[in-house]
């Protein structure tokens, strides 16, 4: 509820604040104008009341004299009364400038009051020479009392002279103020709305652009609106979105780039299993007459020639049907146990084999034909060339997190260059292999069934034999890579 | 594009501004002060000069001196008065200086029944002190508090001897008085007279006029019809002296006679310096305006009660037109 609102707000509290103000200042002017006007008129009024007043008591004293009636006398009273309150309102009139006219004007009037009095008194005393004489003064008096209030008057005029003057010349101005007002207001509320519309409109400008660089499909730029308002939430909100789409976009890569590698251990399966058909142009013609074979020696009592027909047999059957699937570690253990008697009734006491297996892990998963090509490659390369043959170690170590597979011989060992082609996977096996699956093939097969290179080691030196270490992790990384062999 | 037409907008509402603000401190802010608003200030004495002779070089003198003194005393003082000798007018402004209740008039003395009954009965009767100033009119007749002004008689004797010095003992003077002699005129008249009697061999002779114009020319012409081997003119009254000297250069030649007045003509000066005069007898109208005011003020405030009902005498002293 921020500042959108807020700012419309404003401009209208802002339109409102000089609306306000200008009626205040024009009602004010008024007021003053008014008062001023008032004031001048008043003065005039009063003094006019005096003379018109005056002529009001000589008349009803003319009447009285003529008519001594009690109904003339009181209406000389009331006449009276009102030229006594007509002199005090004179009073109020005072200033420095007209102060000695003003003083005698009222002294003029004090005067008049006093000759008619008199005039009524002889009147009532019956001296009607010296009542008419008063009469006649008193007469006298209010012309001289209307003479003197012109003069009064034409004084006023002089000494209020600039102000008359002042408020012709504010009237004047005021049409002028006017006009700059109305321009003032009309300039102001220009900017005003222009800052306005432009705090609203500039932000929706710059996130409509980043939509539109975002519709072009650049993910990268970063979306920032500078205000403080509903825009910059939505602007933040949007750049939220758009850091999202760049994960995702990331993690539909990485998942295409699995995906592709995928692939590549579908055809180095293949090939393996290519590889082993031609080698063995009819494994089941050849499993089966292996088979005979054995029964055939048990028969004509070679039992152990019929044993290591088993062995061949088994091995064979299993290299048909493990290649490509996950196995457990027991299952591999046979499969190698059953080769190494295959060739220990070749090499006989060439070849020294020794087990050290620790049987809790037994059932974890592991590729199949994993163990025994490297076996294999023991022996082709550590017993093979040696004349008094050698040894061959396997050992199963249990880890917390994984579980060791040892395979050490006491061979001529490797060089530097060769560890580093196996484990870069370059090195191309040619021959030798009774399954036809190489030390590389396995390596690559481990890395994707386990989803980290950091799978195998390999310690060697030149005449000293060769150590190769599996470190399987117990719980495989990387869940789809499992299933996605399977899912064929 | 955009910037310049803000800037430009900016700058218009800047000049705006300052119109607008300039207008609206005309229309709101009035430089005229209201004068003061005060109570009538009953305590201040308030005091009136009436002459008949307003805004002439004499009378203006007295009023200076008189409203120097009044600011001076700190009382209030205004000059009234009539406009070339309106003598209605003039009563008038009397009646109302003793109607509107003033504490002192100072007036110029008139020698006439309406402004002595005025003095007399009404001022008295309402206790204005009245002093004359100038020209004086017997206390008895006026009721006066005091007069302030030159020694009338003696004014007329020094311009007698003037004319004797200058003129010597022997010779024809036309003397031009008034035909309502004012109380100053007679005295200055009885003063001339006093040094004159004294030569046997100086001939006047005595005419009178009204003030007006056409009437001074009239007269002026039959005295020359009959005094045609004249000497000397004296005109008694300053105001008629303008109109005679008029008259007598349109005869002949003004310089060959011997002509004198008094200053308190409106051309008096004027003429003086223009030669046509030979002398005048200079007051103190200055002297005169500030004793008045002095001694009403005295007089009101108990400092000198009676004042001296005969006078209090300011100096003269005759000019001549050599000495301009």
């Amino acid at each position: 509820m921020n500042t959108i609102q807020k700012k419309i707000w404003m401009l209208a509290t802002v339109v409102l604040f000089i609306m306000v103000s200008i009626w205040l200042a024009f009602t004010y002017y008024n007021q003053k104008t008014q008062n001023q006007y008032n004031d001048i008129l008043q003065r005039y009024l009063i003094m006019n009341e005096v003379t018109s007043s005056s002529q009001k008591v000589i008349t009803d004293l003319n009447n009285y004299l003529l008519n001594p009636s009690l109904a003339n006398l009181e209406q000389i009273n009331v006449s009276q009364e009102k030229i006594r309150y007509a002199k005090y309102e004179v009073y109020n009139l005072v200033n420095e400038e007209n102060e000695f006219a003003l003083t005698n004007y009222i002294n003029l009037i004090d005067s008049f009051i006093e000759t008619t009095n008199r005039s009524l008194m002889f009147q009532s005393e019956a001296e009607i020479e010296a009542s008419a004489k008063e009469f006649s003064e008193a007469t006298r008096i209010s012309k001289y009392i209307s003479e003197m209030t012109l003069t009064v008057i034409d004084s006023e005029l002089k000494t209020y002279d600039v102000l008359y003057r002042g408020i012709i010349e504010q009237s004047v101005e005021f049409k002028k103020l006017g006009v700059w007002l109305l321009l003032l207001i009309i300039v102001s509320l220009l900017l005003l709305t222009y800052w306005f519309s432009l705090t609203i409109t500039r932000p929706v400008h710059q996130l409509t652009k980043a939509a539109n660089e975002l519709s072009k499909g650049r993910f990268d730029m970063q979306i920032k609106v500078e205000s403080n308002d509903e825009i910059a939430f939505l602007a933040k909100t949007f750049d939220h979105m758009r850091i999202n789409i760049n994960n995702l976009i990331s993690e539909i890569q990485q998942k295409a780039q699995l995906e592709h590698e995928l692939q590549q251990n579908k055809l180095l399966l293949k090939e393996s299993q290519l590889r082993s058909l031609q080698s063995q142009i009819n494994p089941h013609f050849l499993f089966n007459t292996l088979n005979t074979l054995s029964k055939k020696a048990y028969l004509e009592g070679a039992e152990e020639t019929s044993d290591l027909l088993v062995s061949v047999a088994g091995l064979l059957r299993y290299n048909l049907k493990r290649l490509d699937r996950s196995v457990t570690l027991y299952e591999e253990v046979i499969v190698l146990q059953q080769y190494m008697e295959i060739q220990k009734a070749r090499f006989t006491d060439r070849l020294e084999f020794h087990m050290d297996i620790d049987e809790s892990c037994l059932q974890m998963q592991i590729p199949g034909l994993t163990l025994q090509p490297i076996v294999e490659n023991a022996v082709i390369h550590a017993i093979e060339p040696e004349e008094d043959g050698g040894s061959i170690w396997f050992r199963v170590i249990d880890g917390v997190e994984r579980v060791t597979i040892e395979i050490e011989d006491d061979g001529v060992g490797m060089t530097e260059d060769k560890i580093k082609q196996i484990l870069e996977e370059r090195l191309v096996e040619t021959e030798g292999h009774s399954t036809g699956i190489g030390f590389s093939n396995v390596v690559k097969r481990l890395r994707l069934f386990y989803g980290y290179d950091d799978v195998i080691h390999i310690e060697s030196s030149e005449g000293r034999g060769t150590k190769v270490v599996l470190k399987l992790p117990k719980v495989r990384r990387i869940e789809n890579n499992e299933k996605a062999p399977d899912r064929r | 594009m955009r910037k310049i037409g803000i800037i430009i907008l900016c700058f218009v509402f800047a000049i705006l501004s300052y119109f607008t603000f300039v207008s609206a401190e005309k229309v709101f802010n009035s430089d005229f002060q209201p004068p003061q608003t005060s109570a009538p200030n009953e305590e201040q004495y308030r005091l009136v000069l009436i002459t008949q002779e307003l805004e002439t070089p004499f009378w203006d003198k007295v009023g200076e001196g008189a409203i120097k003194q009044a600011q001076k005393e700190g009382v209030s003082l205004e000059v009234w008065g009539s406009y070339g000798n309106n003598q209605d007018d003039f009563l008038k402004k009397i009646e109302i200086a003793i109607h509107s209740k003033m504490d002192g008039i100072i007036v110029q003395g008139l020698d006439t029944e309406e402004f002595k009954s005025l003095t007399k009965v009404k001022s008295a009767s309402s206790g204005i002190p009245i002093i004359t100033v100038a020209n004086d009119v017997p206390v008895e007749e006026s009721l006066r508090k005091t007069y302030v002004g030159s020694d009338q008689i003696l004014a007329g004797k020094m311009i007698a001897k003037q004319l004797i010095a200058d003129m010597g003992p022997s010779g024809k003077v036309i003397i031009l008085g008034e035909s309502e002699q004012e109380y100053h005129q007679r005295q200055r008249l009885q003063g001339i007279q006093d040094v004159l009697k004294g030569y046997p061999n100086v001939e006047t002779l005595y005419a009178e006029t009204t003030d007006t114009k056409e009437q001074v020319i009239a007269a002026t012409q039959d005295l020359l019809n009959q005094l045609p081997d004249v000497d000397a003119f004296i005109a008694v009254n300053a105001n008629n002296a303008g109109a005679m000297i008029q008259e007598i250069g349109r005869r002949s030649q003004v310089e060959p006679y011997h002509i004198y007045t008094f200053d308190d003509g409106p051309e008096s000066l004027s003429l003086l310096t223009q030669g046509k005069l030979d002398g005048m007898i200079e007051q103190s109208p200055e002297k005169m305006g500030e004793l008045s005011v002095n001694l009403v003020m005295k007089y009101l405030t108990d400092v000198t009660v009676p004042l001296n009902m005969d006078g209090y005498l300011t100096d003269i002293r005759i000019v001549k037109a050599t000495e301009m």
